[in-house]
């Protein structure tokens, strides 16, 4: 589901043609497109940096965690799962819209990492910890779009 | 760009944009996007304003475009008054005003409207202006505009407004990058639009593509944003229309037998060859499992399967032979065989075996009768021997559900079909295709078994009806079970059914010397006695006695037939089954309080109905008193008893009911009257040694009832038996 989907179906369910409306927030959309392909670049190159220097803050911040454990297992699984958030997080900034996070990363993430007997609040400190160190990669300007999808994810764990 | 779908039941049909669609992908790989990914991402980025200045102008100009179309199709009359205008949002919730840029817009629409409304040199300059244009498609030849005054105004309406949803998905289309849209929308539209108007169909959509083109002239990419979702709608709407689908073997006149192929699953067909790799085999082998045993079989089944895998493996024998032995294996016994009844025992295997439930209580029948004589091989033999299973599965298919999506389904078994096809089917223990028969059993009263009255069960307030009563035809008879007592035997008597007939003797004082049993149960006073209690259902209250006609019947001035008609007419009979009563059960009640049988079917009760509607109460008991059974089978003196019953209210009475309160030592459970009590306290280890045999049915007690009034042979009374007299008050409760 992207922001052109989005528009194209409230469109269709009303049986219209685009309004002028819809039309000027998909303007906006292609407009920034190079931007979004840019962050997207940028986020796929230095995914395996920003996770560990995610973890390394993390680790600081909440040294007794299961990642930190010294379980090589259960470092790496939770280290795979951040950087697949990072990677949602850049299809989400592709498609415009925060769908794609939610259909495949947050709906019902909290029950599944419960079942896991994850510690949900670190968990939330550690995606904190990741956005602080995506955001700090970007110019100010390419962070402002970052960030509300890092908070998205923070939301749904919370 | 779409997904890879594989079955469309389980993922339904999205349509993608572009950015959908390669975000998909990447995600189902579990990847960051490749460099042709982000290519087209970007290509999608930097065309956008093009994209957005196509859409926007079509938009606009949509009506234009449409009228243009429908010129093209159309003549003699103005085709664009059919268009539905769209409907006023302006109140709705979520409706957002348009912002005010757009203004301008409407005047301008306007003008552009004219030539297809009003102005006709304008239209026809402009007509003449199309009509030379070259890069126009010609017209086919042979082609013949359809008339719009002959067209009709509902056909009308529909055909623009599927013009104007054509062109607003192409918009749509040419938004979102990506023709799944239109894909799904148009693809199998030929099957829903009338056959003939296709050609048109498709000219007008080219008509509305070299218009969109009319306003991009010399824009080479705005042009082909256009011509792409046009060239795909019209492929699209050009495929051929799928064939219905009848189901092979019968004719394809029957009702409800063809399939839409649109309504198609498609779902894997498992055929054995021998030439197929080792992991496809082994695929083969488990859709095997899956369909005879609903479950995939692993070793811990037991080795006896192994064998047989291993064997079908190597070709030895055929996919039918294979099936056969998992139905002849033990684990098919321990799975389906032992733990049901054979009722639904046989509904599984025909599930197993032949993919479909049970399509008739004939065909369940012949299974039940092959099950019950020669047991569970030779039941799958003919299962798998079957010409249906031949020309279905073959010698190589491994069967298969022949459920929804997959076959044109017989309306007549739905639900229990259903039922049987969902994985639970082998936990449910009973039969659901022999109970859903059980209400078109010809043994019911004919408007619903809650219509017959109570029988003898105390305690029980309402009837239990199993299953749902259904409507006989109107020659339809039920089976009925005559109780004419078989005093020579006392075998094969219906419990509680009167054992005795009662007679007005003409002359009891002559007969003195006979004893005194003789003179209590013939005399006037203990007919009238059980006068009240055969037509009333019980001993009359004080002030409920027919006195005059007592004393009249006494004397003799009247007969006993009389006597019941007064009877019949008094009060509180009238209050008893009448007044009280819906009009059907009324009928039952008195029907069997004065005839002594219930009533057959249809025919009789229309009859019955309309005497009552015309004549009221006492015309219907006139009706029966007089009729020519009643005077067959009672004639003048002898008192009206219950001759037969239904099947329903023999098991009721019969002892292994749990709701039977006849127990064996004591016989008899009868209303009072010192007679009564005296007969049975001399009597009781008689009595008890003839009912201790009454459970057994005679079957030649077990009358078709094919002619109602065929005459009963009047029981003899013989006043030897009197102590079987006991049982006429009971019969009558």
């Amino acid at each position: 589901m992207s922001l052109v989907t989005e528009l194209i179906l409230s469109a269709d369910s009303e049986a219209r043609y685009p309004a002028p409306k819809e039309i000027r927030i998909f303007q906006d959309f292609v407009r920034t497109g190079d931007q979004r392909i840019r962050i997207a670049g940028i986020l796929a190159e230095n995914e395996q940096r920003i996770v560990d220097n995610a973890s390394a803050k993390f680790w600081e911040r909440c040294p007794v965690t299961p990642s930190n454990s010294g379980n090589p297992r259960k470092t790496a699984s939770c280290q795979r799962d951040q950087g697949w958030y990072v990677r949602l997080v850049a299809y989400s900034i592709l498609a415009g819209s925060e769908k794609p996070l939610a259909e495949i990363g947050t709906v019902g993430i909290k029950e599944m990492y419960n079942s896991l007997e994850i510690p949900l609040r670190n968990l939330v400190e550690a995606m904190r910890c990741v956005k602080d160190e995506a955001v700090s990669l970007l110019s100010p300007e390419d962070a402002v779009e970052v960030a509300p999808y890092f908070d998205y994810i923070i939301r749904a764990l919370s | 760009m779409t997904m890879a779908h594989t079955n469309s039941s389980i993922h339904p049909q999205q349509y993608h944009s572009l950015s959908t669609a390669v975000l998909t992908q990447a995600e189902q790989q579990d990847r960051w996007l490749t460099g042709s990914e982000l290519k087209a991402f970007s290509d999608f980025f930097s065309s956008g304003s093009k994209r957005l200045a196509v859409v926007e102008k079509l938009g606009q100009q949509s009506q234009v475009i449409i009228s243009a179309a429908a010129d093209r199709i159309f003549y003699n009359g103005s085709a664009m008054a059919y268009l539905p205008s769209p409907p006023n949002r302006e109140n709705l919730p979520g409706y957002t005003l348009p912002p005010r840029q757009s203004a301008a817009r409407p005047k301008e629409r306007l003008k552009l409207q004219i030539p297809s409304y009003g102005n006709p040199l304008r239209g026809l300059l402009e007509t003449l202006k199309n009509q030379f244009s070259s890069d126009r498609e010609p017209l086919p030849s042979g082609f013949r505009p359809i008339n719009i005054q002959r067209y009709g105004k509902a056909r009308m309406q529909r055909s623009m407004r599927d013009l104007d949803w054509f062109l607003r998905y192409i918009i749509y289309a040419i938004a979102a990058g990506d023709c799944s849209i239109i894909t799904i929308n148009v693809r199998g539209l030929r099957g829903v639009i009338p056959e003939d108007v296709t050609e048109a169909t498709v000219l007008s959509i080219q008509e509305m593509r070299w218009r969109a083109l009319q306003y991009f002239k010399g824009d080479a990419e705005a042009i082909q944003l256009i011509c792409e979702p046009f060239d795909v709608m019209i492929a699209q709407y050009r495929v051929e229309k799928p064939p219905m689908q009848p189901r092979p073997g019968v004719s394809s006149e029957q009702q409800g037998l063809q399939l839409p192929e649109s309504y198609r699953l498609t779902q894997p067909r498992f055929v054995m060859q021998s030439l197929l790799a080792e992991t496809e085999k082994q695929a083969v082998i488990r859709a095997a499992y899956r369909q005879v045993f609903e479950r995939d079989i692993t070793q811990e089944y037991g080795l006896a399967l192994t064998d047989l895998e291993s064997r079908y493996r190597s070709s030895e024998f055929s996919t039918q032979e294979f099936v056969r032995q998992l139905g002849h294996s033990r684990l098919y016994r321990d799975l389906f065989y032992e733990p049901f009844s054979i009722s639904r025992m046989i509904e599984l295997a025909v599930r197993h075996f032949l993919g479909r439930g049970i399509y008739s209580l004939s065909e369940f029948q012949t299974y039940f009768e092959r099950v019950s004589e020669e047991g569970l091989k030779s039941f799958v033999n003919m299962l798998v021997d079957s010409a249906e299973y031949a020309e279905y599965f073959g010698e190589a298919t491994v069967p298969y559900l022949r459920g929804l999506g997959q076959e044109a389904q017989q309306c007549r078994n739905w639900s229990a079909q259903l039922n049987l096809f969902k994985p639970k089917a082998s936990t449910q223990k009973h039969p659901e295709f022999v109970t859903q028969f059980s209400s078109q059993q010809p043994n019911q009263h004919v408007y619903g078994a809650g219509n017959d009255c109570l029988e003898i069960q105390f305690g029980a307030i309402f009837p239990s009806q199993g299953g749902v009563a259904t409507q006989p035809t109107a020659d339809h008879r039920r089976i009925l079970i005559g109780c004419q007592p078989d005093q020579a035997s006392g075998w094969g008597k219906v419990p509680g059914a009167p054992s005795e007939v009662i007679r007005l003797s003409a002359r009891p004082q002559k007969m003195e010397q006979g004893g005194s049993i003789d003179l209590r149960h013939h005399s006037a006073e203990a007919v009238i006695q059980a006068a009240y209690r055969q037509i009333l259902g019980r001993e009359p209250f004080s002030g409920q006695r027919l006195t005059p006609a007592e004393a009249k019947l006494k004397s003799g001035e009247i007969t006993l037939r009389e006597f019941v008609r007064r009877l019949a007419k008094s009060q509180p009979f009238r209050e008893l089954y009448w007044d009280s009563l819906y009009i059907t059960k009324a009928i039952e009640y008195i029907h069997r309080r004065l005839i002594g049988r219930p009533t057959y079917g249809r025919a009789e009760m229309g009859r019955y109905y309309d005497i009552c509607a015309k004549q009221g109460f006492y015309g219907l008991i006139d009706a029966l008193v007089d009729s020519a059974e009643y005077l067959e089978a009672f004639d003048e003196n002898t008192l009206p008893y219950e001759r037969y019953i239904t099947p329903r209210g023999y098991d009721l009475r019969s002892r292994h009911h749990p709701n039977c309160s006849i127990s064996p030592v004591s016989g008899v459970r009868v209303a009072d009257g010192t007679w009564v009590q005296e007969a049975m306290q001399r009597n009781r280890a008689q009595t008890a040694r003839i009912n201790g045999h009454s459970i057994k049915p005679d079957l030649s007690n077990l009358t078709e009832s094919l002619t109602p009034e065929s005459p009963t042979p009047e029981p003899q009374s013989e006043p030897e038996h009197d102590e079987q007299a006991l049982a006429v008050g009971a019969a009558s409760y």
